[in-house]
């Protein structure tokens, strides 16, 4: 069930929300609770048992941490535990495929093994986890004496299948106490409203581009139409996911709940460590606290730096998706960042101004086609092509056709990952109170509106050999 | 104004800024109160009804995704709906 469905969003929202409400503060974490683990279990009717093994087993293990006290060595074996348990999970269901399929390739064997099933959310919910246990461990945070409230920090259905990784201390006094009121709600509610129109009008249509771009042979498609395909790729990508960022902090508020910023208008950036200071905050937040600071980060020899910066890119890389690409995309940026550390930012600062926001555009793009292709003799075809020494023609007839109709949604995905939008509604809001009123009300309901009829439509599926 | 009338319009204010909520709400019940039809002259075929209990269905998946398919084809105003969906599409994306 995601949030861009109609059963989510017509059925699944309204009860849980009246319910919540009704039952009031009492009830509140246990309503949540019940509400998160049908959600999940809704989309994952078996491996529910595996997330609910999860939390009992990381509940415990928080528990005896914290009971260890001075124990060094008890705690270290407790943790070391926890984090082949959590981790090894993750390992089995994401990577095992992958790494059967390369030893395959470079042993020469053939192997017949199927491969588990990735369970929904395992990636968002492990990480979770292993930030709660190693805070346990280095004594940030009380271990959660309630069961209900650790199950409910993890399961929680805004952030549940898609982030963002919300780390338990900075929701911990939330989970029990939190204000809930009228205000609160209906900026959740506009939040929500504004992922689910960033999702189901812009992402999913303008995808539709890059879809028909990549269904073409390679040598049909011509210097434009890649262009034209893998920015309508890069816009999609943002949409979508900020679209479910959005969706998932407005839940939270509509709740009661404050979730961190995952997105800040990433592609105003201008520099590549500017870009990933706004582009999925908390998993890039998460790496530095739990990976590259523990080894040591950037306070030790010049040689450990430097592994410690591509430790935390093949592991960005990785964390993606089980395939090689996304490890190769992990250490591109990697090495960018290392580059901008090294010489390149400070060069970069005497560019003028449009030129550092094409030049972070630029290798932006370029790292989604190594995002994009699984094969990396499908990337470099297709940046053969974007660069024009694959001997594709300039531009086609139908690119030209295509680019006219979808001239209007270009750039109104360009306008709507700038600032700007928001800086008019706020300028509105200071010279003319009442009619910025009256105009964000008519907004939000178009949007709900226009929303539910592309949601809608997208299940239109016409019967079409019917014979009467 | 009196402070009972500004009362009534400071909620009733508050009512029309949350209306996105009080549609769903209205298209729920309309959801649960409206007859499910049967099939559909628009896209020439019979619409999915409420899926039968069975707890290996459960299982699979195969009883939600039917649940979902069910929700969907039998949203009110399904056709209202989809026509909206056609013009705004000729109109944005002149297609």
């Amino acid at each position: 069930m995601v949030f861009s469905s109609l059963l989510f969003t017509f059925a699944f929202l309204p009860v849980t929300i009246i319910v919540y409400y009704s039952l009031g503060e009492h009830y509140k974490n246990i309503v949540l609770l019940t509400a998160s683990l049908f959600f999940y279990a809704w989309g994952e009717p078996v491996y529910v048992l595996l997330m609910y093994s999860s939390i009992l087993i990381n509940y415990c293990l928080g528990r005896c941490i914290e009971k260890a006290g001075d124990n060094r060595r008890k705690k270290n074996f407790l943790l070391i535990t926890s984090l082949l348990l959590n981790l090894g999970c993750l390992a089995y269901f994401k990577y095992f495929g992958m790494i059967i399929n390369t030893m395959a390739t470079f042993g020469g064997w053939d192997l017949n093994i199927t491969t588990p099933v990735l369970p929904i959310g395992i990636s968002f919910y492990t990480f979770q986890t292993l930030s709660y246990v190693i805070d346990v461990y280095g004594n940030r945070i009380r271990a959660q004496s309630s069961l209900v409230l650790c199950a409910l920090y993890i399961t929680m259905f805004p952030q549940l299948v898609a982030g963002p990784i919300v780390k338990y201390i900075d929701i911990e006094s939330q989970l029990s106490v939190r204000s809930m009121n009228f205000i609160k709600f209906r900026s959740g509610l506009r939040r929500f409203l504004c992922g689910l129109g960033k999702k189901v009008l812009l992402a999913n249509n303008i995808g539709l581009i890059w879809s028909d771009v990549k269904a073409m042979p390679g040598i049909e498609v011509s210097v434009v139409m890649a262009w034209a395909g893998i920015i309508a790729f890069t816009l999609q990508i943002y949409f979508d996911f900020s679209g479910y960022s959005d969706m998932a902090i407005g839940l939270g508020k509509m709740l009661g709940f404050r979730f961190k910023e995952n997105f800040k208008y990433p592609y105003i950036a201008e520099s590549i460590s500017e870009f990933w200071r706004r582009w999925h905050i908390s998993l890039g937040s998460w790496f530095k606290e739990y990976v590259y600071i523990p080894l040591g980060g950037s306070r030790t020899t010049k040689w450990k730096v430097i592994r410690n910066l591509f430790a935390v890119w093949f592991l960005t890389g990785l964390w993606h998706g089980a395939s090689w690409n996304f490890v190769l995309w992990g250490l591109y940026f990697g090495t960018l960042i290392f580059l901008e550390k090294l010489f390149l930012y400070k060069w970069i600062l005497q560019w003028p101004k449009v030129v550092r926001h094409i030049y972070l555009l630029m290798l932006v793009v370029i790292g989604w086609v190594f995002f994009e292709f699984t094969n990396l003799s499908d990337t470099l075809n297709f940046l053969r092509i974007m660069f024009g020494v694959a001997g594709n023609g300039i531009i086609d007839y139908q690119g030209i056709v295509m680019l006219k109709s979808y001239a209007g949604l270009y750039i109104v995905c360009i306008i709507g990952t700038s600032p700007w939008p928001k800086k008019i509604a706020l300028l509105l809001k200071r010279v003319h109170f009442n009619i910025y009123r009256l105009v964000e009300i008519l907004y939000y309901c178009t949007l709900m509106f226009i929303s539910t009829a592309y949601m809608v439509g997208s299940t239109f599926n016409p019967f079409i050999y019917f014979r009467f | 104004m009196g402070e009972k009338k500004m009362r009534k319009y400071n909620s009733m204010q508050k009512v029309v800024s949350i209306s996105p909520f009080l549609f769903i709400l209205t298209a729920l019940i309309l959801h649960l109160t409206l007859p499910s039809k049967t099939f559909s002259i628009e896209e020439r075929r019979y619409l999915a009804q409420w899926p039968d209990f069975y707890i290996e269905n459960v299982l699979n998946g195969s009883y939600e995704t039917k649940v979902e398919t069910y929700f969907s084809d039998q949203f009110p105003y399904r056709n209202f709906w989809l026509y909206i969906h056609e013009s705004s599409n000729r109109v944005l994306l002149k297609k």
